[in-house]
């Protein structure tokens, strides 16, 4: 010794300092674990409820975002072909290919969260589509590959055809049948033939066949026929005559019987105002309050009906005196039914204020609707609609995307508003002519894949063969609008150039499995660090933990995916945080056995140890921006976890660790003991002269 | 306790040239198997729940939609792993369709777990990428490499370690690539996109050892004379020593628990990280040391 070398000055950092920190680290911890784990928090949080009622909000309880390899599901990449489309117009097109792509996926398969995306690989463009979930890969690939439709339609108003004598005869001719069959059944029912039995020998229902007909508890809105059927009869009862519904006839028995919804009976009176909706009347606001102020002084539950006939707005009051019968929940605006269910029978409301004006409500009554379990046997019959498909709103006029040349975003040149304009061809130009001119005054439709997209009114035939389509656009939504437009008339064709697919049985055992693995390995570090390091290891493993639960709430709060690579990169970041660790205390072992005092030790470990932990991270984060920029799911996930992972650990490695260190090292002699790697029992001179 | 890792280093380079020459041989001779990320084809992994059917009566399926490449392999739960070109989705299903119609009975159900095709296009554009991925990522390094040894030390000069670290990089790669190349003729074992991955993360993680070790050895000839450069080198190495292994070892043993409990996908890429990373330690202590050591015999000889 003796030679100069750099001293390091460790800086002073007051006691109550050091306990602000350490509890700060406390804090974060208990933070991002109940981030990881709402699910325990909310129970805490229940049982607190329970106890004393507080009303403390719970926490969301959203999960990680899994990877497809985790999940399961489909990746597919198609390649769009665009030679058809003109250059300047190429990125719109693809951009509309994947608007189209995916609202079918949205609708048609009902995936909650698909990605569909375009990229560019040199010329070429591509549309890489995720579906997390996704099982019938086949049916999904067959949707996707399919061209666009864009049609336009006109209203259908043509009553439906009347039916042949040769169909009418059919038709008498099957729910004769049927009625036979039905009556047959219900004969049978009320012998001593099981009820069940006879449901699989007859009923046609295929849902309840094998389940001795039950039906489940029915409501007025759905079985409007068997349920009236079920109010006059008690529970055991087979129905004495056929019930007929609108789709065939009905053989009944109720099994139970339970009390369901709630039902209101009330009157009211309703004074609307200018602007409201459905209103015809001239009053103002202000005028309509006062009125109805008015009304509420004079009115009593005798005097209602009256006052309703002389004063309430609604159409048809005069005659009905505000009578609304019987409803439920569901069935009125929302504020008007709060109030008719929560205030009590016999009484007045106060001035309820709804879309349609002001109302005051007289509730009559309230009763509670019995709901009833029912086993049916069922009997198809037929009707007209069944032979004559009933009518579309719309029909077609064989103006389609062929026609249509392209649609752009344009400004109006007086009022500078946003608009969507059309160019049809030669042949569309004279059906849209001929359209226009049939429809003047009334909406024409434009569908895409059989879905109304827009349905703007016609207010003059046009037969230039170019149209606009104005009505307050923001600039956003009239490029969506034309995107979708050109995608049926420009249609990209798309061609599937890469899948991959894994099962959900695969997806969740890899994810157990690789669960499992982390959590061998965590625990492996731990033991070894604690074994190895002693008292400073325990240390490190706090931070280790809140390293965990620190990486692990960012990637769930900042959504990413988390892959079969991800988890790994997580867990090799696992070792990598404890390296920080491994560093420093190594140089503290150096120098305790150069017989420095245990705080100085300390600090100059963390000092000396910072360059070469610098190093070892920027190295590894050099790898992870290329990684993450060669883009895959595969190797992003990994990527990103690791830099995430490589990141944060330098904060709790370091920063955390070096806190802690200071709170606990205290509480030792300065010369440190047996719980320290490194410590010998000789005092050397130097650290006699530091101990002053 | 003091090992003498110097007194050794002819025989540690003699060694390490050895092991590198001969996966730079296995990686000439048999090259990688390349995987279908980077060929373009088909994978197709299906599980029975009863009995599986014989891989010649697959390969024969597949030879009835004119597909001739077929490899088929067997797993261990009952399943099937099949190789082939890329097929489109029409033909994906009708092998299906055949599949099931031929072997799927009531108790005997049979699962798709994977699927992937990959098209000539796609897999052309993920190895250019890949190509381009491992030169910035060494390009990168050495950019650092360069800037972590900018200061002047004597008597080696600043690029001279750096070159080095290189070379003890370079070892760690030929040998994770020549483990692959034996794998894959012996194995059938696939290099696919994770094992550039895992390629290219220890490039970025077995340099750092090796600074760690170069920063302690510069560190020391700060303190003390360069006059036995060789012994300063050696005490370097012994105090970095602990350190290198306990790193490593942490950073192996999440490594080695993923190997053998983390599922077949990950297999061969947790296996390259695992070479590597091993090789990584290994190269700086028995590559990157010694060789500083013979730089500075060089230079006293040639001055």
């Amino acid at each position: 010794m003796g030679k100069k070398y750099n001293v390091v000055k460790a800086k002073v950092i007051s006691r109550s300092q050091v306990k602000w920190r350490v509890a700060g680290a406390i804090a974060l911890l208990v933070v991002c674990l109940a981030l990881v784990a709402p699910k325990y928090v909310n129970s805490g949080i229940n049982w607190v409820n329970n106890k004393v009622n507080l009303g403390v909000p719970k926490l969301p309880e959203s999960g990680f975002n899994l990877g497809l390899d985790l999940q399961g599901g489909a990746h597919l990449i198609y390649r769009a072909n665009t030679a058809n489309i003109p250059g300047s117009d190429v990125a719109n097109s693809v951009e509309g290919v994947r608007d189209v792509i995916e609202r079918r996926v949205r609708g048609g398969l009902g995936v909650a969260e698909p990605l569909v995306q375009t990229t560019k690989v040199g010329e070429e463009y591509r549309i890489i589509v995720e579906l997390p979930g996704v099982t019938d890969v086949n049916t999904a690939i067959k949707m996707i590959g399919e061209t666009p439709v864009l049609e336009f339609k006109e209203e259908n108003n043509e009553p439906p055809r009347d039916l042949t004598k040769e169909e009418q005869k059919q038709l008498d001719a099957f729910n004769a049948a049927a009625e036979k069959k039905a009556k047959e059944a219900m004969w049978a029912s009320w012998g001593k033939t099981d009820f069940a039995t006879l449901v699989t020998k007859y009923s046609e229902d295929t849902k309840s066949i094998n389940n001795g007909g039950n039906i489940g508890f029915i409501t007025a809105e759905i079985y409007p026929e068997i349920y009236k059927w079920a109010q006059g009869h008690k529970v055991g009862d087979v129905s004495r005559e056929l019930i007929k519904s609108f789709d065939g006839l009905n053989v009944a028995k109720i099994i139970s019987e339970k009390d369901g919804d709630k039902q209101v009976t009330a009157s009211h009176i309703l004074i609307c105002y200018q602007g409201a909706e459905g209103c015809t009347g001239q009053l103002s606001k202000e005028d309509a309050k006062t009125k109805i102020e008015e009304l509420k002084k004079e009115a009593t539950p005798a005097n209602f009906t009256e006052l309703a006939k002389k004063n309430s707005t609604e159409p048809g009051a005069a005659e009905r005196g505000g009578d609304l019968g019987a409803f439920s929940k569901g069935q009125m605006v929302p504020e008007f039914e709060k109030v008719a269910f929560e205030m009590p029978v016999n009484t007045i409301s106060d001035v309820v204020e709804t879309k349609f004006g002001y109302h005051l409500i007289y509730k009559k009554a309230e009763t509670t609707l019995k709901t009833y379990e029912v086993a049916r046997i069922y009997i198809k019959t037929k009707s007209k609609t069944d032979i004559v498909p009933a009518q579309d709103q719309w029909k077609t006029t064989g103006l389609s995307g062929k026609q249509l040349k392209r649609a752009e975003v344009t400004n109006d040149q007086q009022s500078g508003q946003v608009q969507v304009s059309l160019q049809f061809n030669d042949e569309g130009t004279k059906l849209f002519g001929e359209i226009t001119t049939r429809n003047t005054n009334k909406p024409v439709a434009i569908f895409l894949d059989g879905e109304p997209i827009s349905v703007p009114r016609v207010n003059e035939p046009i037969t230039s063969g170019s149209a606009v389509i104005t009505g307050g656009f923001t600039w956003a939504e009239a490029k969506l609008m034309a995107q979708r437009l050109n995608s049926g008339a420009l249609p990209v064709p798309v061609e599937l150039i890469s899948q991959q697919k894994v099962d959900a049985t695969l997806g969740a055992d890899s994810l157990t499995k690789s669960v499992k693995a982390g959590l061998i390995g965590f625990l492996a570090v731990i033991v070894f660090m604690v074994l190895y390091y002693r008292l400073p290891g325990v240390l490190a493993v706090f931070a280790l933990l809140l390293y965990a639960t620190l990486s692990l709430a960012i990637f769930k709060s900042v959504g990413v995916t988390l892959t079969l690579s991800g988890i790994a990169g997580f867990i090799l970041s696992v070792g990598m945080a404890v390296d920080a660790n491994v560093l420093i205390f190594e140089r503290l072992k150096e120098e305790l056995r150069a017989g420095k005092s245990l705080r100085t030790a300390m600090e100059e470990s963390f000092v000396r140890a910072w360059p070469s932990i610098r190093d070892s991270n920027i190295t590894t984060l050099i790898s992870c921006v290329f990684l993450i920029w060669m883009g895959g799911g595969f190797v992003k996930g990994f990527a990103v976890t690791l830099a995430i992972g490589v990141l944060i650990s330098m904060f709790t490695a370091i920063t955390i660790t070096r806190n802690i260190m200071r709170f606990v090292l205290p509480l030792f002699s300065d010369e440190g003991n047996w719980m320290f790697w490194g410590y010998t029992k000789k005092k050397s001179e130097e650290n006699l002269t530091i101990k002053q | 306790m003091t090992i003498p890792f110097i007194k050794y280093s002819k025989l540690m380079l003699i060694t390490s040239g050895l092991v590198a020459v001969l996966s730079v041989f296995f990686f000439l001779k048999w090259g990688l198997n390349a995987g279908i990320d980077f060929t373009g084809g088909s994978l197709m992994e299906l599980s029975f729940n009863k009995d599986r059917p014989q891989v010649e009566e697959v390969v024969q399926i597949f030879k009835g939609v004119q597909l001739n490449d077929t490899i088929v392999q067997k797993t261990d739960n009952n399943g099937l792993i099949i190789r082939t070109n890329f097929v489109n989705e029409d033909t994906h299903q009708k092998i299906l369709k055949e599949v099931r119609d031929k072997y799927q009975t009531q108790d005997n159900t049979i699962r798709e777990d994977r699927f992937e095709t990959v098209g000539p296009s796609v897999s052309q554009a993920l190895k250019q990428r890949a190509w381009w991925a491992v030169i910035f990522v060494s390009l990168g390094i050495i950019a650092y490499v360069a800037y972590a040894f900018r200061q002047v030390s004597r008597p080696v000069a600043s690029w001279k370690y750096g070159a080095l670290a290189i070379v003890a990089l370079v070892h760690d790669i030929l040998l994770v690539v020549g483990v692959f190349a034996v794998l894959g003729h012996y194995f059938g074992t696939e290099v696919d996109v994770g094992f550039v991955v895992a390629l290219l993360t220890v490039l970025g993680y077995s340099v750092n050892d090796t600074i760690v070790v170069y920063d302690r050895i510069r560190e020391n000839l700060i303190r003390h004379s360069a006059d036995n450069f060789p012994e300063v080198v050696n005490n370097g190495l012994n105090q970095t020593l602990m350190r290198s292994i306990n790193t490593t070892a942490k950073t192996l043993l999440p490594l080695v628990a993923l190997y053998f409990f983390g599922g077949a996908t990950i297999h061969s890429f947790v296996l390259a990280l695992l070479i590597g990373i091993a090789s990584g330690a290994y190269s700086s202590i028995f590559i990157a040391a010694p060789l500083l050591v013979v730089v500075e015999k060089w230079q006293r000889r040639n001055a």
